[in-house]
């Protein structure tokens, strides 16, 4: 019977710090905020039906963009760096894996500030190019889009990388053989054989990178010189300026569903719960 | 074809190098501006331990990052122990649960704590702080524990047992030794976790308990400076230790381990 | 072993975290307002234990103020429309004049206003006012007006405060409308003419602007006064104007958190700031218009000289308050979304 205690502090834990703060944010979300910041306790949808005003849905929409072109960009250079990484020793793939987790453990706003020091317009990048004769003007690296991007892609690459990289490690190298042997070419090997097997991974590194993407909001307000604002600006502008915790908690009912059916989808392809977060 | 594939792979590690790097190399720049390297100094890290308002941050990161991660140490094996060994209702639940704080946004997460603060009038300072980043680490380290867990024979537990070992003494002779290097890198995530958190601190922390990722966010927002440089370089150095001593245990334990069970 | 030590670290620095200051001053206040020297000064003078806080805008000091436990700050610096509607909210206290005999320095012209007729809950500490600032080496041309920044020629060389009231607001100035309108037509005039703008904006930035104009990433701006004469101070090319549309001043004021632990140590740091040498070290090293009388025998030349800092008075009289319009603000954190 005592054994049982084993137990209690996960339940407590669950459900005072998780649970509980997840529900209160839910109730939040149906009440109504007074003109000073406070909460009023009558129920509302009100919330919910000014999320569908176009001014938020065009913030949806970007946030969604900038995470979906940041997942791709992963994608696309995590894949050939993966593929090629898994032909090597395992001595080399161990250092290489190791030199991927380092940044990944590093904090992401300390990466942030490298990057800013490499695309300002004084900075590292455009000195060179200038120097070099390359460019006459510094580009506009920065401050934008692009900036947005490059930031979060350089600080979330190594949540696509790990995963990735585990599940295109596992397949055996005897079938790309075999099938090169049958006349396949690299991009039918690719095709019908890497993709298949490696869509847990694959999905796995997606979901890592496109959830913290909605969230971070000091990269698009670092780099993209506050002139875009995300869901991640938009909850933090609700609690922390705009008074308005209510619809802030309606948003961010929003990303935890947005996140559940991703995390379903996921599971659906026969990913598993404990390989997320890099574990 | 394999010159290409090295290329890339040396891409790959420039574009996660480069930033850091260059972060780091300028923090010993003479000049003021991040652009041209002028001349070798110490300047800006003597400066920082000059400012008392950064020592402060670094004690109360220190303070927070040691007392959570020791907190969701405790409760995370012990979780993971209890997880393992009994079922009950609600158990899958539980399981399910416990991977919310590692896949939603962080924002979601900090806000959420915020407004429970809010509601219960807890005083936003360390206590909050602290039991926020408990709040994260755990799962992390119930996952690190359970996965040695599953290794482990059962047959050993069962025989000590048979051998009149009560209990508590079959935990901490044969349970606990074995979960170690679980524990272990459990501890160690969770440290650099909460050595390293922004988000949920931004919304959790108090007026008297900024950390110091905190104090380099408002260093950034303030503009390019070598003594943020030189700031960052010794948080990334202190992760970078951190790495290596958690590397060091792993590759001990993986020593003594084959040393013992063979 | 190392157990031990770690042990004995972690004890050290537990106690050393926790130990209570009696004897202190919770002050949260705009970040770079008052320097780091003149704290310490006051602390080695008085022996009080200065904790400082800092926000970067009014909005943020209110949730700061009503989400915290009561007693957690004890003197904070709230702009004249935030100072009326922390009355309102019963959040700040009366401010007992006996105990801060300075008061006699302070100028007269900024006492009494609209917002604190009688000066009951607050106390002028500085005040500062929004310029246009542009790099005459760069940008050659005649800037009067906020429509003059619609210029194409112009794109990416144009900074802004990150501040919804004050960016809209000059929408609103340009198109001869109230600042402090909340007529929802004008209003999405305004942001019409911020989204066209926007198109030369380069970023937002409230916290450090100067940087920015200083590092020459960009050359034309929409600051507060006190950054733009900073920069104007590092760079003689810098020029400011007060454009002919209008502009937004603010004085930022001492008040007393209600339920402050440490009133007595408040009145004594205010009385302190209100020193004339000490409001001069202030002033001079965060140049905003003063509102001392008595500080003006300490400014030096490079204060006076400097039109961004030193705004003679016929200027100060065409600034206009940014006002408390409050649930309609509602109106505003839209337009400012759909600016975004």
């Amino acid at each position: 019977m005592k054994k049982k205690l084993l137990i209690l502090p996960v339940i407590l834990y669950s459900i005072f710090l998780i649970i509980c703060p997840l529900i209160y944010i839910l109730i939040l979300s149906f009440l109504k905020s007074d003109s000073y910041g406070g909460v009023i306790f009558t129920l509302t949808l009100e919330n919910y039906k000014e999320l569908f005003d176009f001014v938020y849905i065009k913030i949806f929409l970007k946030s969604f963009v900038i995470a979906l072109v940041t997942t791709l960009f992963s994608i696309l250079i995590s894949y050939p760096f993966c593929i090629f990484l898994s032909s090597k020793k395992k001595i080399v793939k161990d250092i290489i894996m190791t030199l991927v987790i380092i940044p990944f453990l590093t904090n992401s706003l300390i990466r942030t500030y490298g990057v800013i020091i490499l695309l300002r317009k004084e900075g590292i990048i455009n000195n060179i190019l200038m120097s070099l004769n390359i460019i006459n003007n510094p580009l506009k690296l920065m401050y934008n889009n692009f900036g947005i991007i490059m930031g979060m892609t350089y600080t979330l690459l190594p949540f696509m990388i790990l995963p990735l990289f585990a599940s295109v490690d596992k397949i055996d190298k005897n079938l790309y053989s075999a099938a090169s042997d049958l006349g396949a070419n690299k991009l039918k090997i690719f095709k019908e054989i890497i993709l298949p097997l490696s869509i847990p991974g694959l999905f796995n590194g997606s979901l890592m990178v496109f959830i913290p993407c909605i969230g971070f909001f000091f990269i698009a307000d670092l780099l993209g010189g506050g002139k875009l604002m995300l869901l991640g600006n938009l909850i933090k502008n609700q609690f922390l300026t705009a008074r308005n915790w209510p619809f802030g908690a309606s948003i961010s009912i929003v990303l935890i569903i947005v996140t559940f059916i991703l995390v379903s989808i996921y599971k659906k392809l026969g990913g598993k719960m404990e390989d997320l977060g890099g574990m | 074809m394999k010159k290409i594939k090295n290329i890339y792979i040396f891409l790959v590690l420039l574009f996660l190098y480069l930033p850091i790097l260059v972060l780091v190399f300028f923090s010993f720049n003479t000049s003021k501006l991040n652009i041209i390297f002028s001349g070798f100094t110490f300047k800006w890290y003597k400066e920082l331990f000059m400012n008392i308002d950064l020592l402060e941050a670094f004690r109360n990161t220190l303070i927070v990052s040691i007392t959570s991660t020791i907190i969701s140490t405790v409760i995370g094996t012990i979780s993971a122990i209890g997880l393992k060994k009994f079922d009950f209702k609600g158990k899958k639940i539980i399981n399910e649960i416990l991977y919310i704080p590692i896949v939603i946004p962080e924002i979601v997460l900090g806000i959420a704590l915020l407004s429970i603060f809010t509601l219960t009038k807890i005083e936003l300072g360390f206590f909050t702080l602290i039991l926020s980043h408990i709040s994260f680490s755990i799962p992390f380290v119930i996952i690190s524990v359970k996965g040695i867990l599953e290794s482990i024979n059962p047959n050993l537990e069962l025989s000590c047992a048979d051998l009149g070992a009560n209990s508590w003494q079959t935990f901490f002779y044969i349970t606990l030794p074995m979960l170690m290097p679980g524990i272990k890198s459990g501890a160690m995530l969770a440290f650099t976790l909460s050595l390293d958190d922004v988000i949920i601190s931004y919304f959790t922390a108090g007026p008297h308990s900024n950390t110091l990722p905190l104090k380099i966010y408002s260093m950034i927002k303030g503009g390019i400076s070598p003594d943020v440089n030189a700031l960052t370089t010794l948080m990334l150095l202190v992760t970078c230790f951190i790495l290596f001593i958690s590397t060091y245990i792993q590759i001990k334990n993986m020593k003594t381990g084959s040393d013992t069970y063979e | 072993m190392n157990k031990k030590i770690l042990l004995i670290l972690i004890l050290l620095f537990i106690t050393t975290g926790c130990t209570k200051k009696d004897n202190e001053l919770n002050v949260l206040n705009w970040s770079s307002y008052i320097p780091d020297s003149i704290i310490n000064d006051f602390e080695k003078e008085t022996g009080i234990k200065v904790n400082y806080g800092s926000y970067s805008s009014n909005e943020e000091l209110l949730a700061k103020i009503s989400t915290s436990k009561s007693g957690t700050y004890d003197l904070i610096f709230p702009s004249d429309y935030m100072v009326e509607l922390m009355i309102k909210r019963n959040l700040i206290d009366k401010i007992d004049k006996n105990k801060i005999p300075n008061i006699k320095n302070l100028n007269k012209n900024y006492m009494n206003l609209e917002y604190d007729k009688n000066n009951d809950y607050s106390l002028p500490f500085l005040l500062a006012s929004t310029v246009i600032i542009k790099n005459k080496a760069i940008i050659k041309d005649e800037i009067n007006s906020y429509n003059d920044l619609l210029n194409i020629h112009y794109k990416d060389e144009l900074i802004m405060l990150d501040d919804q009231r004050i960016v809209i607001g000059l929408g609103l100035l340009a198109l001869g409308y109230d600042m402090n309108s909340t007529n929802i037509n004008e209003l999405n005039e305004a942001r019409e003419f911020i989204l066209k703008i926007k198109e030369n904006i380069k970023l937002f930035d409230s916290d450090s602007p100067k940087n920015y104009l200083i590092s020459k990433e960009v050359n034309l701006g929409v600051i507060w006064n006190a950054e733009a004469a900073l920069v104007i101070k590092n760079n003689p090319n810098m020029e400011v104007i007060f454009p002919d549309d209008g502009f937004a001043i603010s004085i930022d004021n001492f008040c007393i958190v209600k339920n402050a632990k440490n009133k007595e140590n408040a009145y004594k740091f205010i009385n302190y700031i209100l020193r004339g040498d000490i409001m001069a070290k202030i002033i001079s090293e965060y140049p905003y218009k003063n509102v001392n009388k008595e500080a003006e025998k300490y400014l030096d030349e490079e204060y006076l000289q400097n039109k961004a800092a030193n705004i003679p008075d016929d200027i100060i009289k065409k600034g206009i308050f940014v006002k408390n319009i409050d649930e309609k603000i509602k109106l505003y954190d839209k337009t400012w979304a759909s600016i975004k």
